[in-house]
């Protein structure tokens, strides 16, 4: 492939022109202007500090303009040991322990293109600085999308989403970005381009490395281009919330609903709290009352008809009969879900985001758990849970300090772990992180990850420290 | 390849076999290997041994022995495969798992099952059928092949145009590796944190690891399952419906095409109700919520009249539908009757290029005088051509691998692949520079040597051997080549 040849020589040319590490920020920024120009290598003190990772600031950020750029900015920082942590949003850098160390932030803004559509194949080829409400604009042109609707919401990027595996409530229909994904380009650590999968929906052909870059939070690479398979979107879609429902009763639901007919787009249980933030009302008021059980279906008019029939007949579990949601206000609360860190009252910053995945018949009973633990420790929680795929997120709203946060996470995590699944920190303030784990054990051999990291990225370049284990 | 050992060398490791996983689980002989010498490609290998192991345990120890006495392994499970996945390539142990096929676990409330390798699909789908639920990735193959095999080749079938293919549906495994350590990778939850190891070994052919253990997920079943056949007389009306169904965001749960040489081949044998006169059929199956399936099914039918169709005709009931399924899923089977010898290819192009692509199929077979049927997973735009020949001809026979080779080329050149869901294996280890360079192909060589760093798992596979510059390695001789 011409790209990789043209890139691996620029990449030669470009090692033979660096030698030896300079000694400051100011003179390897140098040495990254003269591959992707002045105006592109910022190391102004003002600007910096928005590219954060807990508490981290890095010494320059760059903003490639090409796939090569990056493997070169890649190989340059291999050489000289500089740690990079590949950024555009900002929506997950919450996610992950802190780093260990970190010189550059690389920015993929300008890494925004289609580069590929094919919509009567139902395919698209993205660039992972892409927003995805972009995407999304994108797409329903022709009415087709990206059945996601992970944290960061449209604000998110592609790569970011990838690296995250990031998903919403859609995932009980859909499924992940895993699912989704035909194939990527990535840059490794020492500079190569690499491409795996394909564009077509259906390949075996060779070993599926885009799983090993999804979900790896950029520490085996930089996602460069992702191709996906695409979806119709729903011609008609109603939402409907079983509302003051117990626990008990929204156990019965869930069993009821997923031994209908129904294949609903999301579903999802909602506490006061979390109620609150969909409506986008302040959260610390919302009313500790029992859950609502919303429930989105999909189609056409007759299926929606069908579905509401079909619902109400469940409604003896919780009541009274549920209620159909507005669907204009409805989309707006699916998105105010999805996206809850930017709904909740608190700065961003010092909200702590808690994901427990477990076995779906363990998810009211880790809720009653987690509401048990939240009384003691007198914190007031938020609970998306997406009941059906057996996902908890909790929002901590508020806590007595680090120390008492921390305990609250062990404590939770011992729950989740009792309860045959795990709880990850999706993001957390910097000090807390230096009291707990944000992965917690890892569920995968430990070993053949470091083997991995250590082959992939010998120098411990790309975002060290902040996967599973101390990655 | 290397020699195979002498008789008496093998008979001492055999007994040192027995130790390890019993008695009666070892073959040494010449004449009990010859068995495992083939898969469904008709290409051939001779293994030193063959061990069915019982548990983790006997698998773990019987990889140290082959290490011990530098043997590869080889994982088999039924022998289904297509690509010469399971045939040894340069001696050693074959891991046969006919004796690991427990289902060690079903779990409704959690849609989740745990399974030994030796399962067969089929068996699972209907151990959990009374429950409402099945397993959703479902290879023609399934009454035969075992979820070890579809987890080494990421198999896929008729189903999984909606469902996804075999990486979509497993959630953990557990692993030998080349040294003899069992590893764990995922869960049996969604998102477990970690590298996505699991998704690594998926499809990697049983070069990483030899899977012991696999946690899928299950699937429930539709309330409403509507099946029709749609009936064509020219091939390219076929294709073009295949193309604007897809266009037009009507996803149907399964979606195949059968042109008339091959339909007519299936006739013969099965009497699956597909008319001899057609130039092609297309088989769409509706699934879902009645209402859906009906409102689909008018969609489907008026893309059908659009890219005049001769007849729609629907099965009325279960009875009409399994004959039609049967069809299809038999159809390899119905071929062996009516030539002597034939060759499967499996490859893909977007859906867009159908039309186009059986075109040149057409000629292709014209140019090398070759008659060639196609049945293929349309909807995902999956062909396998099916390659007529008598290997008594040598001369067929070489014109058989250039006819295959061009047909992958133009899948490439379309933006394809060349394989779907048959894996690399042995038969198409050269023509991955096709579509990937040799830096993939190195990147993919490096995580190999991560797991496998000594070569000792199926070696041979997947990757070039650079001796051969972009040929299908298939042994198209009289005697290997089979029906
Ligand atoms: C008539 C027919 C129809 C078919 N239809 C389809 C179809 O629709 N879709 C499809 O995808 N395929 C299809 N196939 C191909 C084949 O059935 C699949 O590839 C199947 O998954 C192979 O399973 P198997 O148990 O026979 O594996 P084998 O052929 O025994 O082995 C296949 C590969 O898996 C490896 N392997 C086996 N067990 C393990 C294990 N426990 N751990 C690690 N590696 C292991 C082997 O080493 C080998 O590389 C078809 C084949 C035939 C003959």
């Amino acid at each position: 492939m011409a790209m990789n040849l043209q890139s691996s020589e620029s990449i030669i040319e470009a090692r033979r022109a660096v030698g030896v590490k300079p000694a400051d920020a100011q003179s390897w920024a140098y040495a990254f202007a003269g591959i992707v120009g002045a105006r592109r290598v910022v190391t102004d003190p003002a600007v910096c500090p928005a590219f954060n990772v807990d508490g981290m600031t890095p010494g320059a950020v760059v903003y490639p303009r090409t796939a090569e750029d990056v493997a070169t900015i890649l190989s340059i920082a291999s050489s000289w040991g500089l740690a990079v942590i590949p950024l555009r949003s900002g929506t997950k850098v919450g996610m992950g322990n802190a780093p260990l160390r970190y010189d550059i932030a690389l920015c993929l803004k300008d890494l925004n293109q289609v580069w590929h559509y094919e919509p009567d194949d139902l395919t698209i080829s993205v660039e992972a600085g892409m927003k995805f409400g972009d995407v999304q604009r994108f797409l329903s042109r022709r009415g087709l999308w990206l059945p996601l609707d992970p944290p960061g919401g449209a604000r998110a990027s592609v790569g970011g989403i990838l690296a995250a595996n990031a998903s919403g409530p859609l995932r009980v229909r859909y499924g992940a970005p895993r699912d989704m994904v035909l194939g990527m380009t990535f840059a490794t650590a020492d500079g190569k381009l690499i491409k795996t999968g394909g564009r077509v929906v259906k390949n075996v052909a060779g070993y599926d490395l885009s799983k090993l870059m999804i979900g790896s939070l950029g520490t085996l690479g930089v996602i460069l281009d992702v191709s996906f398979k695409l979806f119709p979107l729903p011609s008609l879609r109603q939402t409907f919330a079983f509302s003051d429902a117990s626990l008990e009763a929204c156990r019965h639901l869930r069993r009821a609903i997923l031994a209908s007919p129904l294949t609903p787009l999301r579903m999802v249980l909602l506490n006061g709290p979390a109620r609150a933030i969909a409506a986008n009302l302040s959260a610390q008021y919302g009313p500790d009352s029992n859950h609502e059980f919303w429930v989105e279906v999909g189609g056409s008019e007759s299926v929606l008809h069908r579905s509401a029939q079909i619902l109400s007949g469940l409604s003896a579990f919780v009541g009274p009969e549920p209620s159909k949601l507005d669907e204009a206000v409805a989309r707006e609360c699916w998105d105010r879900i999805a996206d809850y860190t930017a709904w909740a009252s608190q700065p961003e910053q010092d909200l702590l985001v808690l994901k427990a995945t477990l076995p779906i018949a363990s998810t009211e009973r880790f809720l009653e758990a987690v509401y048990q633990e939240s009384e003691q420790e007198q914190c007031r929680v938020a609970s998306f849970a997406q009941t059906g795929a057996g996902t908890v997120l909790l929002c901590i709203l508020t806590a007595k300090g680090e120390a008492g946060m921390a305990t609250f996470v062990s404590r939770l995590r011992g729950n989740a772990t009792r309860l045959e699944g795990a709880l990850t920190v999706l993001a957390g303030p910097p000090v807390l992180k230096q009291y707990v784990d944000t992965w917690g054990p890892p569920a995968t051999d430990l070993a053949s990850m470091h083997k991995l990291k250590q082959t992939l990225d010998p120098s411990g370049i790309l975002s060290p420290g902040r996967f599973v284990g101390g990655l | 390849m290397s020699e195979n050992k002498s008789e008496t060398w093998r008979k001492a490791i055999a007994g040192q076999a027995a130790k390890i996983a019993g008695d009666d689980v070892v073959l040494w002989r010449a004449e009990d290997l010859m068995l495992y010498e083939y898969d469904g490609l008709s290409t051939m290998g001779k293994p030193d041994l063959v061990v069915f192991p019982s548990t983790t345990q006997h698998v773990s120890e019987i990889v140290k022995l082959a290490n011990r006495n530098n043997l590869p392994v080889i994982a088999r499970g039924a022998g289904t495969g297509l690509s010469g996945g399971a045939v040894v390539s340069s001696g050693g142990i074959v891991l046969g798992f006919s004796r690991m096929k427990k289902i060690l676990e079903i779990d409704i409330e959690n849609q989740r099952a745990r399974v030994q390798p030796g399962v067969v699909n089929l068996d699972l789908s209907l151990a959990v059928s009374d429950f409402g639920y099945y397993y959703a990735p479902d290879p023609s193959s399934q009454k035969a092949c075992t979820l070890g095999g579809n987890v080494a080749e990421n198999s896929g079938g008729p189903h999984t145009l909606a469902y996804g293919v075999t990486t979509n549906h497993v959630l953990g495994l557990e692993v030998v590796l080349p040294n003899g350590e069992v590893i764990h990778t995922g869960a049996a939850y969604l998102d477990p944190p970690g590298y996505d190891l699991t998704g690594l070994f998926v499809g990697s052919e049983g070069t990483l690891g030899i899977v012991t253990e696999i946690t899928v997920r299950l699937t429930r079943k539709p309330e409403a399952v509507k099946t029709l056949l749609a009936i064509y007389d020219r091939v390219h009306d076929a294709t073009s419906t295949v193309a604007s169904i897809t266009a037009e965001g009507i996803t149907p749960a399964a979606l195949e095409m059968l042109d008339g040489f091959t339909l007519r081949a299936i006739e013969d044998a099965t009497h699956a109700g597909y008319p001899r006169d057609s130039a092609a059929v297309l088989l769409i199956e509706l699934e879902g919520l009645r209402e859906a399936v009906e409102e689909e099914s008018t969609q489907v039918e008026a893309v059908c009249r659009a890219n005049c169709v001769r007849q729609i005709r629907v099965a009325q009931n279960a009875e009409e539908r399994d004959k039609l399924w049967q069809g299809r899923k038999n159809a390899f089977g119905a071929m062996g009757r009516i030539s002597p010898n034939y060759y499967v290819q499996d490859g893909v192009i977007p859906r867009t290029r159908l039309p186009e692509m059986l075109d040149f199929i057409g000629e292709a077979g014209a140019r090398y005088d070759l008659r060639i049927g196609n049945i293929f997973h349309a909807g995902d735009g999956n062909l396998h051509p099916l390659i007529m020949f008598d290997a008594r001809d040598a001369g067929q026979s070489g014109r058989v691998l250039k006819a295959a080779s061009e047909i992958m080329m133009k899948c490439a050149e379309m933006g394809g692949s060349i394989t779907g869901e048959h894996g690399v294996g042995i038969e198409k280890s050269e023509l991955m520079p096709l579509i990937f360079s040799e830096q993939d192909i190195e990147m993919m060589k490096t995580i190999k040597s991560i797991f496998n760093p000594k070569d000792s798992f199926n070696p041979g596979k997947v990757f070039p051997t650079g001796k051969l510059c972009g040929e299908l390695r298939v042994q198209i001789s009289e005697g290997a080549a089979r029906g």
